[in-house]
């Protein structure tokens, strides 16, 4: 199965454009997502994928196949694309059994009866579901449904799966037994796999890679720890899991170091900057509150590079660690500790690799800034 | 042989080799595919029907001279003949008073009935809700016939009143009893909107909670008027067009009197005069198509503000009952005084009537039972073929009008066709086309299209049936379109992404959901189309006739016994054939 190339892909709706010129390079055989949240044109991109929707311009290819060229004002239609696709509503056709639902696309493409009874017989035993293939879809569970979509997408061998929130309609549970499920099968078939998403979680735990997106723009393309660790924007860094932002002004850069100080200086300190910063440049700092440490105000500085002296504002025990609200400065910061005991000034210590300069970017909605905001 | 679901991962031996079921391949004409072909068919199919009886008539507007005559020349002369030598202002102004006055009547007749039946717990609510669709079954050319038996100059209740008080306090043969039988007529139609409203607006019934102890007329005032103003400014524009181009009532009671709305204006100057002014008939023609085709647009865009007060929500909740006090007793003797002297008196009479050899107080009609009626009609040829033209028509008709119809929604609401807007307006046009007009237009439209085509159809059933399936064409669009909203897109993408085509997506999936509304339209159209008969007057010939031109032709001889008659049979076939197909529905419900 070859590559999935989507390059300079544009979609407006009447003047309207929800996808900005987004290029992607889909691996074969890869669990590939797409993260972002609702409304930022995932569901779009897969639907120009699967030729539901016509972009307005760019190129979407597969290996040596154009579907689409908008300078060559080439089209091909969703049937001749050869691709498997999950809907968030399942859309399992209601006036047809399960089997018939598997027959429909085999019937299509004139496979042999018998050969179409061996292939959706094989399709439903592998999600679990051949004993139910008498019955109607109303009459399977959420979970059922999307386990018979799923075989109606590969039954006929597609070339790529595209998969829109599929487990979205499922309940908590559900939807994390679905989400192990579902990775195994797509890691034993390797098939190339196009998934959309606008669960992080699911996102981290399923990909082989992940592109970030945010109202029709692409953010970020990486692995998931790549997302996760080193997220090439402040957006990224909030969107995927929780970030503390500091806004700081860098005072000067000597040998990739900078030195940072504070908004309303009640710090400053010295970091790795792998980006063109100057001095005099406004960035926003971030960091994850599980990279922070602790310390007593009076204690001996450890050893970490960046100290932020605050005061302990509010402790929560969620279990496997405490997570605590540190006054510091005008902002309250989130810092988990792996015990707890601590009250009034501290410090909080970070290693240097764990805080990341961005230009300046307002990532916090105002009306959560406010809510986070200490009036004292 | 490996398919993607036994192969183990990376044993792929050629990963850009042929695929294994490889996508279907469809067929394409010309360079386009076939879905592309039925986009194509529809729109001029549609553009066809419609333009046909338009264009003509526009042509003849401007012409000075009838169009079989060569060598035509621009003219506006019509129109001015129109106003001087016809007196068309005249006509305006009577068509505006009856309208005017029709629409009052029917607001004034409907409203209390929807807040009476929709909001309070008055007892037998259920019946007058299903009461209320009785026009469904009855035309009204037959409730005029019925109303004539029973309070016309000579009819029953006039003669027993004359009887009793010495005179009859009232005249139908005037603009008022006009419009007072018109608003019986169309008050179920304003009903219906204003129900619905009041059933769905529940949000807006907050305040109810605020009014407790509040007398009955704070209560209407505050808490229902607001409610109903949307669904009535709309029923309001929808009566008044609809009486605006309205033959029946207008022909019964104005003609013999010298009433002439825009109507009977075209019956008399192309049916009655002998040498019909076709240049008169074009203009004037022309002049009430702009006023209907402007009460449409106002439909419209009225409809579209107020969308959410006029649909069928989703979930029927049982909206809170208001308590109006003393207020719903009278209102009750209002809904039953309008259902019995409205239509079970008039209708039921016209059916004792078809059984009688005369119909009057002064003697007991119980003493003249007779079969007669029913025999004359046995008897003469030309009256059964006219049942079986109707049957024909009905069922032919409601068959091609309900696919064309599914087709023209499926392209209009599912497909990417660039036109696929103006398909929707196509279809929803004849909307616009008082029957009269549709067939004086099809009449010309036949006589002079190329290549002697119109000759072939001239006459023949197949004009009539053109004729009525475009009157009949958007009730059935609007029946079929909302089936088709609710069937999600994801369904139809799936088969798409599946390997059909959009045109297979169709035949495979999307028509076999939506089976339920293509009945519903089919009756829908049977019974509109055995009803009609006003296209038919210039478009039959002795031939064609159907039950309303052939009750019509009996009523001028005088033969009211043989109307009755006719008019039972039409009903009696109605409510037999709704019946049947209602029972036939219910059976068929696919477990789905
Ligand atoms: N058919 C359409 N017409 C107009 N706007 C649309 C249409 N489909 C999607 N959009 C808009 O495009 C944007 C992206 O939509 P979508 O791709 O469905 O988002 P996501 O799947 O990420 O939630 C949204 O703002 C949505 O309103
Ligand atoms: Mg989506």
């Amino acid at each position: 199965m070859p590559d999935v190339v989507v390059s300079q892909l544009k979609k407006e709706f009447g003047g309207n454009t929800v996808l900005h010129e987004v290029s992607l390079t889909i691996k074969d055989g890869e669990f590939f997502t797409l993260l972002g949240p609702s409304g930022c044109g995932k569901s779009t991109t897969l639907s120009c994928l699967a030729g539901l929707e016509k972009p307005t311009s760019g190129v979407i290819s597969i290996g040596e196949e154009t579907f689409f060229d908008g300078e060559r004002n080439k089209f091909v239609p969703p049937e001749a694309r050869n691709l498997g696709m999950v809907f968030q509503s399942y859309a399992l056709w209601p006036h047809m059994t399960l089997a018939q639902n598997l027959a429909m696309p085999l019937k299509l493409r004139k496979v042999p009866k018998g050969e179409q009874q061996t292939l959706i017989h094989d399709a439903l035993d592998k999600v679990g579901m051949a004993h139910l293939a008498d019955r109607y879809p109303h009459q399977l569970s959420g979970g059922q449904q999307q386990r018979v979509a799923l075989a109606r997408a590969l039954v006929y061998s597609p070339r790529v799966l595209l998969l829109d929130e599929p487990l979205s309609n499922l309940d908590a549970k559900l939807r994390e037994q679905a989400r192990v499920w579902l990775k195994r099968l797509q890691s034993e078939l390797g098939i190339t796999t196009i998934y959309v998403t606008h669960d992080q979680e699911e996102a981290l735990a399923m990909s082989d890679r992940i592109a970030v997106m945010s109202s029709g723009h692409l953010l970020q393309v990486g692995s998931p720890e790549d997302i996760y660790e080193r997220p090439a924007t402040a957006e990224v860094a909030a969107f995927i899991g929780r970030s503390n932002f500091i806004d700081g002004t860098i005072r000067s850069v000597v040998e990739g170091k900078a030195r940072v100080v504070v908004e309303d200086a009640t710090a400053e300190f010295e970091v790795h900057a792998d980006r063109g910063f100057a001095a005099g440049d406004a960035v926003t700092v971030a960091f994850r509150p599980e990279r922070a440490t602790l310390v007593d105000a009076s204690a001996a500085a450890p050893d970490a590079s960046v100290l932020l002296p605050g005061d302990i504002l509010a402790t929560a025990y969620v279990g496997s660690r405490v997570e605590y609200t540190v006054r510091f400065g005008k902002r309250t910061l989130l810092v988990d500790h792996y015990r707890g005991g601590f009250t009034g000034p501290v410090n909080v210590a970070l290693p240097e690799d764990a805080v990341r300069l961005y230009p300046r970017t307002d990532v916090v909605p105002e009306d959560v800034e406010e809510l986070m905001a200490v009036t004292v | 042989m490996t398919n993607v679901l036994t192969r183990p991962r990376g044993a792929d031996a050629a990963p850009n080799g042929p695929e294994q079921y490889p996508a279907p391949r469809y067929r394409s004409l010309l360079g386009a595919d076939r879905s592309s072909w039925l986009y194509w068919a529809t729109i001029i199919v549609l553009a066809v029907l419609v333009l046909a009886p338009v264009v003509p008539t526009l042509i003849q507007a401007l012409s000075d001279r009838p169009l079989y005559e060569s060598g035509g020349v621009f003219t506006l002369d019509n129109f001015v003949r129109l106003f001087t030598e016809a007196d068309f202002g005249m006509v305006a102004l009577t068509t505006l008073a009856f309208a005017g006055l029709t629409t009052i009547l029917t607001i004034l007749i409907a409203v209390p009935m929807a807040i009476v039946v929709v909001r309070t717990d008055i007892p037998g609510r259920r019946i007058f809700g299903v009461g209320m669709q009785w026009p469904f079954f009855i035309s009204s050319l037959i409730l005029g016939f019925g109303w004539i038996t029973m309070y016309g100059p000579a009819g029953f209740v006039s003669t027993w009143v004359r009887s009793a008080v010495g005179t009859v306090p009232w005249d139908l043969y005037t603009i008022p009893g006009m419009a007072l039988t018109e608003a019986v007529a169309l008050a179920p139609i304003a009903y219906l909107f204003c129900a619905n409203a009041l059933r769905n607006a529940d949000a807006s019934l907050e305040g109810a909670a605020q009014t407790v102890g509040a007398g009955p007329f704070q209560i209407l005032r505050s808490v229902v008027v607001p409610m109903l103003r949307p669904p009535v400014v709309y029923s309001s524009i929808l009566v008044f067009s609809m009486s605006v181009e309205t033959l029946s009532v207008p022909l019964l009671y104005g003609q013999p009197v010298g009433i002439t709305v825009f109507a009977t204006f075209l019956y008399k100057n192309g049916l009655q005069s002998i040498n019909p002014d076709y240049g008169i008939l074009g203009a004037a023609s022309t002049i009430i198509l702009l006023v209907t085709v402007l009460l449409v647009v106002i439909q419209g865009k009225l409809l579209r503000e107020a969308k959410r007060f006029v649909s069928v929500r989703g979930k029927a909740t049982r909206p809170r009952l208001l308590d109006l006090g003393w207020i719903k007793w009278p209102a009750v003797v209002f809904i039953v005084i309008y259902l019995l002297f409205g239509a079970v008196i008039p209708i039921g009479g016209l059916v004792f009537r078809s059984f009688t050899a005369f119909f009057t107080p002064l003697a007991n009609p119980f003493n003249a039972l007779t079969l007669a009626n029913y025999q004359r009609i046995w008897e003469f040829p030309v009256y059964l073929a006219s049942i079986r033209n109707s049957l024909i028509v009905a069922a032919v008709g409601a068959v091609l009008v309900s696919v064309l119809a599914t087709i023209a929604v499926v392209v209009a609401r599912r497909s990417t066709f660039r036109y696929r807007k103006l398909i929707e307006y196509l279809a929803l046009a004849p909307q616009a086309m008082p029957g009269l007009i549709i067939g004086i237009g099809l009449f010309w439209a036949f006589a002079f299209a190329p290549f002697g085509l119109g000759a072939i159809v001239q006459g023949t059933l197949a004009a009539i049936i053109i004729g009525f399936g475009l009157r009949a064409l958007p009730s059935a669009f609007g029946s079929i379109s909302p089936a088709v909203m609710q069937v999600g897109e994801e369904l139809d993408n799936a088969a798409r992404v599946s390997g059909a085509d959009w045109l297979r997506t169709f035949t495979r999936i999307l028509s076999r959901l939506i089976t339920p509304a293509f009945g519903a339209a089919l009756v829908l159209s049977f019974v509109t189309m055995l009803k009609e008969y006003s296209p038919a007057i210039f478009l039959g010939s002795a031939k064609t006739n159907v039950i309303g031109t052939t009750m019509l032709e009996l009523w001028v001889q005088g033969n009211s016994g043989s109307v009755a008659a006719l008019a039972t049979i039409q009903i009696v076939i109605t409510a037999v054939f709704v019946g049947v197909a209602g029972l036939l529905m219910k059976g068929n419900k696919i477990d789905a």
